[in-house]
């Protein structure tokens, strides 16, 4: 069956005809270029490099980035982008918004203008392909609190320390790193071959298999003074990252839970026991209409969260409420449509069992569920409550 | 009612379809004068039942197709309602005999009726049109929709010697690529699946492909099992295709397969097992053994 | 020296097609495109202008909506676009339609036409040809490569024996098959630059000309018959029943 995306409501007729020519472009190239291999990249462990090419050529990446060759796309385009490239596959999103929200954007916004030319042009174009360190082994949720350092060392910076659950760590020609320099956070643009940085591949995971997770190691790993980002200091420069990458995986999950209906709906129709499709019965019915009706909010929410990215009258908190909402939602369905699937729901036949394990790490990366709860807690009552005394 | 048709050849004789045509005519009444292109079968053109004379249009522009330079040698002979074949030489004929005389053309009619209303199916036979036209007209007829005149005739043959000028040039030949047709582009699909036994047992498909210009296809078993190459494989992981027909020798019809073919205009299911599910979906189904079925829808499609 | 592409927008080949009062349901299309030979057409005609040089004129005819495909046609490379006003198009009949395509081509000043071999709505393929008599050109149909050595262009179309190479002056007409090379992929470049390119609306007035009456009516649109239910039989002896049933009831071979 042909993909047909579902839209209720008819959201998408609130785009305007560039963001809906950008979607059909990148829904195309899903469609040819990504569904057809996803299995096989899974299967295989591995981040097929044409996808890089093609986004690339496209000009999607660092989407809502203005000059220096970048698309200069509104926030909403950007949006859609995830969404319909998380329908072929989280890890494939994964890598665009690394690319564009974790790396291009800190060099965009905090870089010297030397580094916005050397840097930005390679990058939307796919031919460098960047990373973003902040987690480490020790600190995740907590990264204000990370022991990467930064010594400066007359003409060079010295780094030293360790970043966990790096995506594109390993494929990657920089990272752009956020280390302690006196105590203070900072970002450094680290390149592939700089001495005493290593990006070892991280092995073994039943999530995000076409994707690229990594560490970053930094062993007296010596940086030229220029690679300094000087625009930001604190946690400020991450979490400015962090916002517009959680901002696309609001939409981003909304395209893994369309693609999951999608699936469940068709089997459902032709799935006969006890003489008639499971889709004439009524509790199959009950949790399509689920479905139906928390893909249709989320859709709602990623959209007005879009327009007011657009206008600038966002705050961080209104983003994080849509990530946690729409990956959470995105879960739950791919766990029903799994379910009406039956046993067929568990082979590498159908994509619900691959946008599963996807979203498990979804829920959890870019700010857990449960820390963008926090958040808001701290929104409602003004009293934090990340950590306390003990 | 005045009507001609524009016969269809094929090597040195008259095409089948030319006998549905003049058979298409005669239901609507119509006695038609038949014109023959280069004067390729005119004999045997004048052996159809129902036809009052043949027009064999000869000359030198005959030797190379070029859809221009014939409807202009034909056209002068060509009146009242034009019928030819549905065929891509017969379309493109047609439709520069209709610009010439500037009245309207319809193509691949499936059905007709005087008045002369036009039966045709659009959106690829998701939809059918019936529409009138009045006065002259030319009109292309889809092969095998029309019962064929029979054979007995004897119309006069009146020799024109018209020629036109050619504006196309053959410079050179490429022969027949060996080359199968992929499986997501092809209008009829022969698939195979455990039960044909093995492997090598898919030779038998490739020659009933190639009588018919099928494609063939695999199930999954047999891709993964096998060693066939992907590509070949239809079914949810695989490629999902529309053809206008789908044969199914030895697949049983998993959820997974049906997936992927189930929307074919018209599925054909070999299979020795009454009970499978490909049965199910199949507008034709013959329980047998595919080593039986197949030599025998060899023959009787070569016999076609 | 400009090159023409004559391209037509219809329900995408996927979208379900309802029959509403008698008529195909236009407001039930969930999806238009371009019609898919068209999408090789439009392609064979970019890569001509990029190895030839020229002007590339995407033309299409129909109602407002119309104006989403010549968008698209700019945002692979296009560079001027014509929309056709015809809202009343269903109603045209082919010598009208074409009527007006070749007005179109000859007010473009395009010598070197392409389009699709048929289009996905009526399957007729009628265009291609009678554009090509009413404006006095060559024309090849069933092409799948075109190309050109500065004076006269060389298309690929097939033969008894296989395919064969053909040669043809401008003014010529380029019916599409299946191509060589898919329709290539916009980028975020191209439709940006697509978003601001002026379309051209000529109306019937405009080309000067007088497309008559039709003598064709539409009486009704219907579903296609339903499909007797599935019929079984047994043994490899009723191989040749179906056979024949394949022939003379479904008309598939």
């Amino acid at each position: 069956m042909p993909y047909e995306a579902l839209d209720f409501y008819d959201v998408d007729s609130l785009l305007t005809d560039e963001e809906r020519m950008v979607r059909d472009m990148v829904r195309d190239f899903v469609d040819e270029e990504v569904i057809p291999k996803i299995e096989h990249a899974c299967r295989d462990g591995v981040f097929p490099d044409e996808w890089r090419v093609a986004l690339g050529e496209m000009g999607v990446l660092g989407a809502p980035l203005e000059g220096y060759d970048c698309p200069g796309l509104s926030y909403t385009a950007y949006g859609v982008i995830c969404r319909e490239l998380e329908r072929g596959d989280s890890g494939l999103r994964s890598f665009a918004s690394v690319q564009g929200s974790l790396a291009m954007y800190p060099i965009w916004d905090f870089g010297s203008e030397e580094q916005k030319q050397h840097y930005l042009p390679k990058m939307a174009s796919g031919e460098w392909i960047g990373c973003f360190g902040l987690t480490e082994p020790d600190y995740g949720s907590n990264p204000g609190d990370m022991i990467t350092k930064a010594e400066d060392m007359g003409d060079y910076y010295l780094l030293n320390g360790a970043k966990m659950w790096i995506t594109n760590g390993t494929i990657a020609q920089l990272a752009v790193v956020w280390a302690k320099l006196d105590g203070v956070i900072r970002g450094f643009i680290v390149e592939k071959d700089d001495p005493g940085f290593s990006a070892p591949e991280m092995k073994g995971k039943h999530s995000l298999k076409a994707s690229v997770t990594s560490e970053l190691v930094f062993q007296d790993c010596k940086i030229p003074k220029d690679r300094i980002l000087p625009g930001v200091k604190g946690l400020r420069g991450p979490f400015s990252c962090l916002n517009n990458a959680r901002y696309g995986i609001s939409w981003g999950a909304v395209g893994a839970a369309q693609a999951c209906f999608d699936s469940a709906k068709d089997y459902a129709l032709s799935r006969i026991q006890f003489t008639h499709p499971i889709a004439s019965y009524q509790l199959v019915q009950n949790k399509l209409a689920w479905m139906l009706r928390e893909i249709t909010k989320a859709q709602l929410l990623a959209y007005h969260l879009g327009q007011k990215k657009d206008a600038g009258t966002w705050i961080p908190e209104h983003i994080s409420l849509a990530k946690m909402n729409n990956v959470d939602i995105a879960l739950e369905i791919a766990r029903e449509a799994r379910d009406i699937h039956g046993a067929n729901g568990i082979l590498d036949e159908y994509c619900i069992m691959r946008h599963m394990a996807n979203l498990e790490s979804v829920k959890t990366y870019e700010g857990t569920h449960d820390i963008h709860n926090l958040i808001l807690g701290r929104h409602i009552t003004g009293i934090q409550a990340f950590t306390r005394e003990l | 009612m005045e009507c001609t048709i524009i016969a269809e050849t094929s090597g040195n004789s008259i095409h089948p379809i030319t006998a549905q045509l003049v058979g298409a005519a005669s239901s609507l009444g119509a006695v038609p004068t038949v014109v023959v292109p280069g004067g390729i079968g005119a004999e045997d053109a004048a052996s159809i039942d129902g036809v009052s004379k043949v027009v064999s249009v000869v000359g030198d522009c005959f030797s190379t197709f070029d859809g221009g330079a014939w409807a202009s040698a034909i056209s002068p002979q060509c009146s009242g309602v034009v019928i030819a074949g549905a065929t891509s030489i017969g379309r493109e004929v047609a439709s520069r005999v209709a610009a010439k005389k500037g009245i309207p053309i319809i193509q691949d009619a499936t059905g007709l009726a005087s008045g002369i209303t036009i039966t045709r199916p659009i959106y690829s036979g998701k939809a059918v049109e019936t529409s009138t036209v009045s006065g002259d007209c030319v009109i292309t007829l889809r092969a095998n929709a029309f019962d064929a005149a029979g054979s007995g005739g004897s119309a006069s043959v009146n020799v024109v010697d018209q020629s036109a000028d050619v504006s196309i040039a053959v410079k050179e030949a490429i022969s027949k690529a060996s080359e199968r047709l992929d499986v997501s582009e092809a209008d009829i699909i022969i698939s195979g699946g455990r039960g044909i036994g093995q492997k090598e047992n898919f030779s038998h498909l490739d020659e009933v492909a190639d009588l018919i210009g099928a494609a063939v296809g695999a199930s999954r078993a047999v891709v993964d099992e096998w060693g066939m190459p992907h590509s070949m494989q239809v079914g949810q992981t695989g490629k999902t295709v529309t053809p206008s027909l789908y044969i199914a020798v030895g697949i049983s019809g998993a959820i997974q397969h049906l997936a992927g073919m189930r929307s074919s205009k018209y599925i054909v299911a070999i299979n020795k097992d009454p009970d499978a599910p490909i049965f199910g979906v199949a507008d034709y189904g013959i329980v047998a053994t595919w080593e039986e079925a197949v030599p025998a829808l060899k023959s009787a499609l070569a016999a076609l | 020296m400009t090159i023409a592409v004559l391209l037509k927008q219809v329900p995408d080949t996927t979208a379900k097609i309802s029959v509403n009062g008698g008529r195909v349901d236009e407001n039930a299309v969930s999806k238009w495109s371009f019609s898919p030979y068209d999408e090789y057409a439009l392609e064979a005609a970019l890569q001509l202008k990029e190895s030839a040089g020229g002007d590339l004129v995407a033309i299409t005819a129909g109602p407002a909506r119309c104006e989403k495909l010549l968008r698209d046609a700019a945002a692979v490379g296009a560079d001027t676009l014509v929309h056709v006003s015809a809202e009343n198009i269903n109603d045209l009949d082919s010598t009208q339609v074409q009527n007006l395509l070749a007005a179109a081509v000859q007010k473009s000043g395009a010598s070197v036409i392409f389009c699709g071999k048929q289009a996905a709505d009526t399957n007729a393929g009628s265009t291609g040809p009678g554009v090509a008599e009413l404006i006095g050109a060559s024309c090849v149909t069933l092409v799948s490569e075109v190309s050109s050595d500065g004076s006269e262009y060389t298309a690929t179309r097939p033969s008894s024996a296989g395919h064969e190479k053909v040669a043809v002056s401008a003014p010529c007409v380029f019916a599409l098959d299946k191509g060589i090379t898919e329709m290539r992929r916009p980028n975020v470049r191209g439709i940006m630059m697509a978003k601001k390119k002026p379309i051209e609306t000529w109306s019937v007035d405009d080309l000067g000309i007088d497309i008559g009456a039709t003598g064709v009516s539409i009486d009704s649109h219907s579903p296609p018959a339903e499909k007797p239910p599935g019929q079984k039989f047994e043994g490899a002896e009723s191989v040749s029943t179906v056979v024949g049933k394949l022939r003379d009831e479904a008309n598939v071979i």
